[in-house]
């Protein structure tokens, strides 16, 4: 297992070369509906471990571009730079991820290297760099994705639960709503409407999330409810299974085992239905 | 509390009926399909099928002839196997529309054949329509030399149909070979890796080492069918009609081969059947 | 107009304080409605990482008590905190624990299927409860999905990417509050009938820490400019272990020592030997050397102010830079990965380099704010005639831990400020943690105010705001003069844009740069009264220039740089009221640390500093207001030290039993 992580090429930072420029192509946009168009900066880099998000707080600081025009200073979303909050997901050279974490060695280790930012397509743009993900949200709640606690009070401690259990839904828990899987899924797709939001594809973020709470001693009681949405149109069955969703996510959530779990859960409960009415 | 009863078994339904008419009956039609057409290059091991001349054809004949003797084969015919596909391929024709493909951006293996099963399945319409239509309701203006497949002459009907008439492969007939070719293909293609997400879709295999399992028994089955493929449209492809032909004719008059005079075509090519 | 069925409670912030206190109002009965500046889920909580302390049965068996706990967190916040609702707290902690494990919190377990426990900083026994190492996103995602919940059934409404601007105040009453939408850039106010800040700490003032991006400090000083008092400014705790970087400062959390992580230095200097050609002899664990009784667990302050030193005053830092190795390559990866995947994996995203066969590289940064926004409480029930002498760890509690006796529950003032019906919870306010917060014990504190004291809120709305003038039938007036007080203020620093060139001198994001710098410098580890001085001159300096800030963005939608830049003019605030609350603290006490005053000075300065600003001149004064000590007598704070300087050890024995 430890020897998997270490082995991973992409965590061998090359040795930074302090004072290379790096050119920053970002795509920007006033607002919904305006237009689209790029800016290329360029960026000193003058520290270790700079990374997208220490980038873009220097052109924030100073935004001209290489042809030398001022700008308006880049709109971009962030909060934990730590990669647990979600906040600063975008499309970098073409992939999604978290910004925070890009580290600039990795992406652009020479002078003079490009690194290429957009806003995540599949959520609208609010403006630049920053996306709505309310839908992500609108998901949680439209399948119910808690615990139905009788209320705070204190009433004694939660079920017990084997270290197993707790392993397979701490997995799913670390979820942290960022929409990569959503992004690369091609059977996602944007939708503005958010009156369509009920009946198109929930994605794997979703499933997942109903998936852990189907799995809690609790949680279980709101089952049928959230399986009866995901059998909806837009539930799991409007799964491609091109799996990019798993290997995408920042936190290795066993996102294709939840979409194929919440598959057994939803043909068991069909069947169900169909002999109990 | 699940308040949104109404569209529910429609929707949840259509989808895992899509899903099972792709496994079922369609699946294993196409197994068995397969598995008798290729007989035209398995029928070669088949030492009891030599004695009407060419093995390969004799079995495959006697395979076609088995298949034409089921009773309402029509019927069967409708609703064992046009619907179903009808049914499949519309349903999948509409839902393929909602994906956007991204391989260019995320060029995962996946995805790739998250993206093949969709190309697959509409040029996979497209063959069958065509296979169909024209070797199975006779609308042989599609056919370049306008063969008529029949049953009685399944195997040299078919290589006719295959070569653009029955003097050899013309460039019209190779066209429609290299069709059937990227066809089947294609069609098995779909079959065995759509065999690897009905599991999933169904949530017959969830751990990841379980998909990865079940995913190289279906590249296996993938394989073979691959080869029975490639096998029958390379074997039809190359078929020599007039030989085929004689072996058809001796089994449809019962009588076994002369003992040396098979392999002359002169003897037997204006025995070809009238259109 | 004002039935019951109307009242409403604003709550600022959707961190774990800010949540619990959602979900506790909400249930009472009262609508919620809910701003936050991020979605909820992505506030700052997310970054808690070790766990959350609390007296448990296994403990309870080994002798450990709440009141050992509430005793622990008295001492580890060198005996500033008012002790009463710390006690309250620490009896309450065990609630909270089985609460969250019922909203779903996956704690780790033992293999018969218990919660599971770890050894954290300032005990001996284990009492932190722990999910993976992401215990306080785990957290947030309970309270979060709660509610949710409550939202669906429409009993909140969140405002999500709504930044607080000021709270509006009638007749010294909190009625409501102007929030602008940071999409649309509209501003306007909203009607309460109480309001709770929940809006966390002030890392940002820093620059980079390890706080989030959103930890301004901007809404609780824009509640200190309307006339709330701040308690502790100066006291700013600073974390030991951080993994350098130029955005911030990651947080390698306490759990990696309370794991087996050994901090130590080559032990001489400038040896550029990697890391695993060092034999053990010529490595240097100076916190296991110095403090043998609790070695790598000593509190944050001690192991922060240590490894500086051993830095800065000894320059045994790993290859001559401010760092010290973290080591933990002589625990087996597969507990490491375990228990500790989630921190690790960030140390390896980061730094890029495998902290399971090398030891991480680390060093001090900003982490937590122990003051913030005043705050008052009624004692409970318990009131011992004397104040007792530090308890003896492992012996039995001189009480049990019934409800009420540390803080009455329900009492209106509860975690209220000066100001009525304005609330403080969480990191926001000063409470609690003293000079010094005891790992664990932040995700505690946000939960019990949230849980405890929202009751407080919710009887305030009930039975005392509504004899008043309910913000419901109150006049539009109040509410409009503070729309357009903050309407101004935006008219005025978008009227700046385009004026000129680029200018260092009056850009936001080079003003911050600047005073995150300075305030590194001057106000965290070692404090002088020198270098305090000339950080408040650089502050006038910085003040001076921000009056004529500039701006590079008119847009009227989605404005980030005006939010910043209106922070930045409140963050230069707060960064007044810490040097002045240090400068004025003439004594060395928890996170406060001054060259020039190394002893701690009860008799002077075992008090709350209280900082206000003159309207007027926007000028910040303090002075120290007598504390609840009532319960525990203050002892040194050694952790039981190898004394090395004679002034300490001349002046008390080692504390007995820590």
């Amino acid at each position: 297992m430890i020897a998997t992580i270490s082995a991973n090429p992409t965590h061998a930072t090359p040795p930074t070369k302090l004072g290379r420029k790096v050119r920053f192509r970002i795509k920007r946009c006033e607002g919904p509906g305006k237009p689209s168009t790029w800016n290329t900066y360029t960026v000193t880099i003058d520290q270790k471990g700079a990374n997208v998000i220490s980038c873009l707080q220097q052109i924030a600081a100073n935004p001209v571009t290489v042809e030398g025009t001022r700008t308006t200073p880049v709109v971009w979303d962030s909060g934990c730079l730590e990669e647990v909050c979600g906040a600063c997901t975008m499309v970098i050279n073409g992939k999604v991820r978290q910004s925070c974490s890009a580290l600039i060695d990795h992406l652009a280790p020479n002078e003079g290297d490009e690194i290429s930012l957009e806003p995540m397509s599949k959520f609208p743009v609010i403006r630049d760099l920053s996306v709505d993900r309310q839908r992500m949200f609108h998901n949680l709640a439209r399948l119910k994705a808690w615990v139905p606690i009788d209320g705070t009070y204190a009433l004694g401690g939660g079920p017990k639960e084997s270290p197993e259990a707790q392993e397979t839904r701490y997995a799913l828990s670390t979820c942290m709503t960022c929409g990569c899987c959503l992004e690369a899924c091609p059977q996602f797709n944007l939708e503005t409407d958010a009156s369509k939001w009920d009946s198109s594809f929930v994605g794997a973020q979703a499933i997942s999330q109903a998936r852990l709470f189907n799995m809690h001693e609790t949680g279980k009681e709101l089952a049928p409810a959230r399986l009866d949405a995901l059998m909806g149109p837009g539930g799991v069955s409007d799964c491609g299974n091109s799996q990019n969703c798993v290997k995408v996510c920042p936190k290795h959530i066993p996102l294709t085992e939840s979409i194929a779990a919440v598959g057994r859960a939803v043909t068991l409960h069909a069947i169900t239905k169909f002999f109990r009415g | 509390m699940a308040t949104k009863h109404t569209d529910f078994p429609n929707h949840f339904l259509l989808r895992r009926l899509h899903s099972l008419t792709g496994v079922v009956p369609t699946g294993i039609f196409l197994i068995t399909h397969l598995l008798t057409n290729s007989s035209v290059a398995w029928g070669n091991l088949d030492s009891r099928a030599k004695e009407y001349g060419h093995p390969g054809v004799a079995t495959f004949q006697h395979e076609v002839n088995f298949i034409h003797s089921i009773p309402y084969l029509l019927i069967v015919e409708v609703f064992g196997l046009w619907l179903p596909i009808a049914f499949h391929s519309i349903l999948g024709f509409y839902y393929a529309l909602s994906g956007k493909s991204n391989v260019s951006a995320y060029a995962y293996q996946d995805n790739w054949r998250y993206t093949l099963q969709r190309i697959s399945g509409y040029l996979g319409i497209l063959f069958i329509f065509y296979h169909i239509a024209t070797l199975r309701w006779g609308w042989t203006f599609l056919i370049p030399g306008g063969t008529q497949w029949d049953h009685n002459y399944a195997a040299s009907t078919l290589a006719m149909a295959l070569q653009g008439g029955g003097d050899g492969m013309t460039a019209a007939g190779l066209a429609v070979s290299a069709f059937y070719f990227i066809g089947v293909s294609l069609l098995v293609f779909h079959f065995a890796n759509g065999l690897w997400t009905a599991a999933i879709t169904w949530g017959i295999t969830i751990s990841v080492p379980a998909q990865k399992r079940w995913g190289v028994m279906c590249a296996g089955l993938g394989v073979a069918l691959m080869a029975m493929a490639w096998a029958s449209v390379i074997g039809y492809a190359r078929l020599d009609v007039t030989a085929a032909r004689q072996t058809e004719q001796r089994m449809l008059d019962g009588k076994s081969k002369p003992a040396s005079s098979a392999d002359n075509p002169a003897q037997t090519s204006s025995a070809l059947p009238a259109r | 107009m004002a039935a019951a069925g109307n009242q409403r409670v604003i709550v600022v912030g959707g961190g774990l304080a800010g949540l619990a206190a959602t979900v506790r109002i909400a249930e009472s009965g009262l609508a919620v409605d809910l701003f936050s500046v991020v979605p909820v889920k992505r506030s700052h909580s997310v970054c808690a990482q070790g766990g959350i302390n609390a007296c448990n049965e296994v403990a309870r068996q080994q002798g450990y008590s709440e009141y050992e706990h509430f005793d622990e967190t008295i001492y580890g916040g060198d005996f500033l905190a008012d002790q009463h609702p710390v006690l309250e707290m620490a009896n309450w902690a065990p609630k909270i624990i089985d609460l969250l494990d019922r909203m779903g919190v996956p704690f780790n377990r033992t293999s018969e299927g218990y919660r599971d426990l770890r050894l954290f900083g300032g005990s001996l026994f284990k009492r932190t409860h722990f999910a993976g190492a992401t215990t306080g996103q785990q957290l947030i995602y309970a309270l979060d999905e709660q509610t949710r919940r409550y939202e669906s059934e429409g009993k909140v409404t969140k405002y999500e990417f709504w930044e607080f601007l000021w709270p509006v105040i009638e007749d010294g009453r909190a009625v409501g509050i102007v929030a602008q939408d940071m999409r649309t850039m509209q501003i306007r106010a909203f009607r309460a009938d109480a309001v709770v800040m929940a809006t966390g700490g002030c890392g940002l003032v820093y620059g980079k820490s390890t706080n989030s991006i959103i930890c301004t400090g901007a809404a609780a000083a824009r509640c200190y400019q309307a006339g709330v008092h701040y308690g502790n400014p100066e006291m700013i705790q600073v974390h030991p272990t951080a993994i350098p970087g130029a955005d911030k400062l990651r947080l390698m959390s306490e759990s990696a020592r309370g794991e087996g992580g050994r901090v130590w230095v080559p032990r001489k200097k400038g040896d550029m030997r990697a890391p695993r050609d060092i034999p053990d002899a010529e490595r240097y664990y100076f916190l296991e050397e110095r403090y043998p009784k609790y070695g790598n667990i000593v509190p944050r302050d001690i192991a922060t102010r240590e490894i500086f030193s051993i830095c800065v005053d000894d320059g045994l830092g790993v290859s001559g830079e401010n760092q010290v190795y973290l080591d933990l390559t002589h625990r087996d990866p597969d507990y490491l990965k375990r228990k500790l995947e989630g921190i690790l994996e960030i140390y390896e995203k980061f730094a890029g380099e495998d902290p399971y066969r090398n030891p991480m590289k680390i060093f001090p940064a900003v982490h937590y704010s122990m003051g913030g926004l005043w705050t008052t409480f009624t004692p409970g029930s318990y009131n011992p005639a004397q104040a007792r002498h530090k308890h003896k760890s492992g012996s039995p509690a001189p009480i049990d831990a019934k409800v009420g006796q540390g803080m009455q529950l329900g009492a209106i003032n509860n975690a209220m400020t000066n100001i009525e019906g304005l609330y403080a919870f969480g990191e926001v306010n000063f409470a609690y943690h003293g000079a010094n917060r005891l790992g664990a014990n932040a995700l505690l504190s946000c939960l019990f105010d949230g849980l405890f004291c929202g009751v407080s809120v919710a009887n305030y709305v009930r039975n005392a705001a509504p004899s008043k003038a309910p913000a419901e039938s109150l006049p539009a007036a109040a509410y409009e003069r503070v729309t357009q007080q903050e309407e101004a203020k935006v008219k005025n620093l978008l009227s700046t844009v385009n004026q000129g060139n680029y200018d260092e001198k009056t850009n936001a994001y080079v003003i911050h740069r600047e005073l995150g710098v300075e305030m590194t410098t001057a106000c965290t580890v070692v404090k002088s009264d020198a270098r305090l001085r000339q950080c408040q001159s650089k502050l006038g300096e910085l003040k001076g220039r921000y009056a004529n800030v500039k701006l590079g963005d008119a847009a009227g939608w989605t404005n980030q740089s005006l939010s910043f830049a209106r922070a930045v003019g409140d963050m230069l605030l707060v960064a007044d009221a810490i040097a002045l609350g240090s400068l004025e603290r003439k004594e060395s006490r928890g996170a406060h640390y001054r060259t020039d005053y190394k002893d701690r000075d009860d008799a002077n300065f075992m008090k709350t500093t209280l900082a206000s600003l003159k309207p007027e001149t926007r000028d910040v004064s303090v002075q120290f207001v007598p504390i609840d000590a009532s319960l525990i007598l203050p002892e040194a704070r050694t952790y039981g030290k190898v004394a090395a300087d004679a002034t300490s050890a001349a002046k008390q024995p080692v504390a007995a039993g820590v």
